[in-house]
C-alpha cells in the first residue's frame, strides 16, 4: 500500500512540476513585444516587396510555376495559396490584404483572426519561391505558428484598447479592464523559448563542426565573402587578428552558453543581453537588418512579465500623478475621454467630473471653458495644452505625438481647433446624440 | 454533460499533448538522422512540412566557404562585349539584397533552368546596347587569408578567384 502511495504522490509532484513549467498563468506581454516586431518587420520587408511582385512570385516570374513541381516532388502537403490564385490581380490583391493584415498583426487590431492570415501568407510566400528562403524566413516559421496558437493581442494592442473603450462606456471612465492572464499564455510562451534555445543549441552545435569555427577564423572568411566584403573591418582584423578569434568563439560561446543559461532567474538577464548583443552586430556589421530584427523578436519571449511591470511602474513614478478634470454634463467630452483615457494602459491618469466633485485646483468657472490636467506639482494645463503634455508622458499616446508636436503648426491649429469644439461642445452632444452616462 | 472537473483535466490533457507533440517537432526537425530521429520523422513529417517547420538552424555552418558571384558577358551586334556583375548594383540595406542574390545563386546553381529565363529578362534589361547573345559566369571566390591581405593583394585579384562558364545563349530577337 505504501509503495502505492508512493507512486501517487510522486506523480502527483511530477504533475504540480509539469503544470508550473507550463501552465501557470501569466500575462501576454512578452508575446506582444515579439507580435509588434515581427509584424513591423513584416510589414517593411514585403511592403519593399511590392514593386518586384510579378517578378518574385507570379507565374511569369523567376520561379514559374512548373519548376515547383521538380522542388517539392508533388508533396500535397506543401500548400500555398499562390499555388492557386496565379493571375496578376490576384497577386496584387493577395499582397496588399497580406500587408493589410501585417499592419492589424502589429498594432494587434482584430489579432484573433488577422494573425491566421498572416501565418498563411507567409507560408504561401515561403513554398511560391523557394530561392528566398533563408535564416529569417526559417524563424518566423516557427515564430509565427505559436503566435497564432497563443491568445494574443490582450496586451499593447488596439483590441486591448477596443475592450477598454467599452469597459469605460458601460462602467464610466474609472472603469478598466484586469490584464489578461492564462495557462495556455505560459504554455504558448515556453514553446517560444524553446524554439529560440533550440535554434542557439543547433545553431551553436553545427558551428562546432566545421574548420574555420573551431579554428577561430570563420568571422574572418565572412568579411572577405562577396556578400559581407568590409575593407574596413578586414585592415582592422588583419592587424589585430586576436579580434577574429574572439569574434568567432565569442559567437560559438554565447550560442551554446545561452541555452543553459536563459532559464535560470540570476543568469536570465545575462544570457539575454548576450544574445541581443549578438544580434546587433550581425545586423550592424553584417548588414542582416531584416534576419536580427526577427531573431531579437524571439528573444522577447524570456522577458519577464515582471521586468515590464517594473518598468511600467518606474515610469509612472517618474512621471507622476495625473489627474485630468472634464465636464461630466457632455456627452461628447465624455466620449472623446472613453477614447483618450483606453490609451492610458498603466493608468497615469485619474478622472474627475467637476460637475459632481469640485477641484481644488481649478475653479468651476475655467472648467466650463476648458477641460484641465493637473500635474503632480499642482499646476493645472487647459484644453490642447493639457493633450499635449498628456501625449508626451502616457507611452500608450506616443502614436499621437507627431500630432501635437509639429513645431508651431499643432499649436496654431491645435488651440484654436480645441477652443471651437469646447465652446460648442454641446451642441456636438446633441447633434450626435451623445448623452453622458451616469460616471461612478 | 461532462463535469467541470472532468473537463478542466480533459483540458489540461490536451494542452500538455500539444505541447509535447510541437516541442518534439522543434526538437527533432534539425537533429541528425539517426534510428529514433528517423522513426519519429514518420510521424511529425506532416506537421513540419505543412508549417514550414522542417529547418536545420546551421547559419554559416560548419563552414562559413567561399563566396560566388554571378557575372554575365553582353555581346552586342557589332561584337563587343560588355560584362556585368549584377550583384555590385544592390545595397545591403535594402532586402533587394538578399531578394535578388538568391536569384543569381540559383542561376548559378541550376542554369539549365534559370539562366535562359533570367538571360531574357537581362537582354531586356540592356536593350539599348543592342544585345546579340550573353553568357552567363559564376565567379567563385578562393580563400583569401590575412597574410594575403597583408601582403597588399586585393580580394579580386585573379589569384582569389575562379571562373566557370555557366550558360550562353542568343538574346531574343527585340
Amino acid at each position: 500500500m505504501s509503495l502505492i502511495r508512493n507512486i501517487q504522490a510522486a506523480l502527483t509532484k511530477l504533475a504540480e512540476v509539469w503544470w508550473l513549467i507550463w501552465f501557470q498563468p501569466a500575462t501576454t506581454a512578452p508575446l506582444e513585444l515579439a507580435r509588434i516586431g515581427i509584424g513591423a518587420a513584416l510589414l517593411t520587408h514585403y511592403g519593399l516587396a511590392t514593386p518586384y511582385l510579378a517578378d518574385f512570385w507570379g507565374n511569369a516570374g523567376w520561379m514559374p510555376l512548373r519548376m515547383l513541381d521538380q522542388e517539392y516532388n508533388n508533396n500535397p502537403l506543401v500548400q500555398s495559396l499562390l499555388f492557386y490564385f496565379t493571375a496578376p490581380w490576384q497577386l496584387y490583391l493577395f499582397h496588399y490584404v497580406f500587408l493589410g493584415c501585417c499592419l492589424a498583426f502589429m498594432l494587434g487590431w482584430r489579432t484573433s483572426w488577422v494573425k491566421w492570415f498572416v501565418l498563411i501568407a507567409q507560408i504561401s510566400y515561403d513554398y511560391r519561391n523557394p530561392m528566398f528562403f533563408y535564416g529569417v524566413d526559417k524563424i518566423l516559421a516557427g515564430l509565427l505558428l505559436i503566435l497564432c496558437l497563443a491568445p494574443i493581442g490582450r496586451a499593447l494592442s488596439l483590441d486591448r484598447v477596443r475592450a477598454i473603450r467599452k469597459a469605460k462606456r458601460r462602467g464610466g471612465l474609472d472603469a478598466t479592464v484586469p490584464l489578461f492572464a492564462s495557462e495556455w499564455t505560459t504554455a504558448c510562451t515556453r514553446l517560444m523559448q524553446i524554439q529560440m534555445a533550440v535554434l542557439f543549441f543547433y545553431s551553436g552545435i553545427s558551428k562546432m563542426g566545421g574548420e574555420d569555427w573551431r579554428a577561430g577564423e570563420a568571422v574572418w572568411t565572412v568579411f572577405t565573402t562577396d556578400e559581407h566584403y568590409s575593407l574596413f573591418f578586414l585592415n582592422l582584423f588583419a592587424s589585430h587578428f586576436w579580434l577574429v578569434n574572439f569574434a568567432t568563439y565569442g559567437t560559438v560561446f554565447i550560442e551554446l552558453a545561452y541555452v543553459f543559461l536563459i532559464w535560470q532567474r540570476l543568469t536570465r538577464p545575462f544570457a539575454l543581453a548576450g544574445a541581443l548583443f549578438l544580434h546587433s552586430c550581425f545586423a550592424l556589421l553584417m548588414g542582416l537588418l531584416y534576419f536580427s530584427f526577427v531573431m531579437m523578436m524571439g528573444h522577447m519571449s524570456f522577458v519577464r512579465p515582471e521586468w515590464l511591470a517594473r518598468l511600467g511602474a518606474w515610469w509612472k513614478h517618474r512621471i507622476g500623478p495625473m489627474e485630468m478634470i472634464y465636464d461630466g454634463r457632455c456627452g461628447f467630452c465624455v466620449r472623446s475621454m472613453t477614447w483618450f483615457l483606453a490609451f492610458d494602459g498603466l493608468a497615469q491618469i485619474s478622472v474627475r467630473d467637476f460637475r459632481a466633485d469640485p477641484s481644488p485646483h481649478v475653479s468651476d468657472a475655467q472648467l466650463e471653458k476648458h477641460l484641465y490636467l493637473v500635474l503632480p506639482d499642482g499646476r493645472a494645463l487647459p484644453g490642447f495644452e493639457a493633450y499635449r503634455y498628456a501625449v508626451l508622458r502616457v507611452p500608450g499616446m506616443w502614436w499621437m505625438i507627431p500630432f501635437f508636436y509639429v513645431p508651431v503648426l499643432s499649436r496654431l491649429i491645435g488651440t484654436p481647433l480645441y477652443n471651437w469644439i469646447a465652446s460648442n461642445r454641446s451642441r456636438l452632444s446633441s447633434m450626435m446624440r451623445l448623452s453622458p452616462k451616469p460616471q461612478h | 454533460m461532462i463535469s467541470e472537473k472532468l473537463r478542466v483535466r480533459l483540458t489540461y490533457i490536451a494542452m500538455s499533448a500539444f505541447v509535447t507533440w510541437h516541442t518534439l517537432a522543434m526538437v527533432l526537425a534539425p537533429a541528425p538522422e539517426s534510428d529514433v530521429t528517423l522513426l519519429a520523422r514518420q510521424a511529425l513529417q506532416p506537421y513540419l512540412t505543412f508549417f514550414r517547420l522542417d529547418n536545420q538552424w546551421d547559419f554559416f555552418a560548419p563552414s562559413v566557404g567561399e563566396g560566388s558571384r554571378l557575372r554575365y558577358d553582353v555581346q552586342d551586334r557589332d561584337g563587343k562585349v560588355h560584362a556585368f556583375m549584377p550583384a555590385a548594383e544592390l545595397r545591403w540595406y535594402h532586402p533587394n539584397f538578399l531578394w535578388f542574390r538568391s536569384w543569381y545563386y540559383r542561376i548559378i546553381d541550376d542554369p539549365d533552368n534559370f539562366a535562359e529565363s533570367a538571360g531574357v529578362i537581362f537582354c531586356r534589361k540592356h536593350a539599348a546596347l543592342r544585345p546579340l547573345a550573353i553568357t552567363f559566369y559564376e565567379i567563385q571566390e578562393e580563400k583569401f587569408t590575412p597574410e594575403d591581405f597583408a601582403a597588399g593583394k586585393q580580394r579580386m585579384d585573379k589569384d582569389f578567384f575562379s571562373v566557370r562558364m555557366l550558360r550562353g545563349m542568343r538574346c531574343p530577337d527585340p
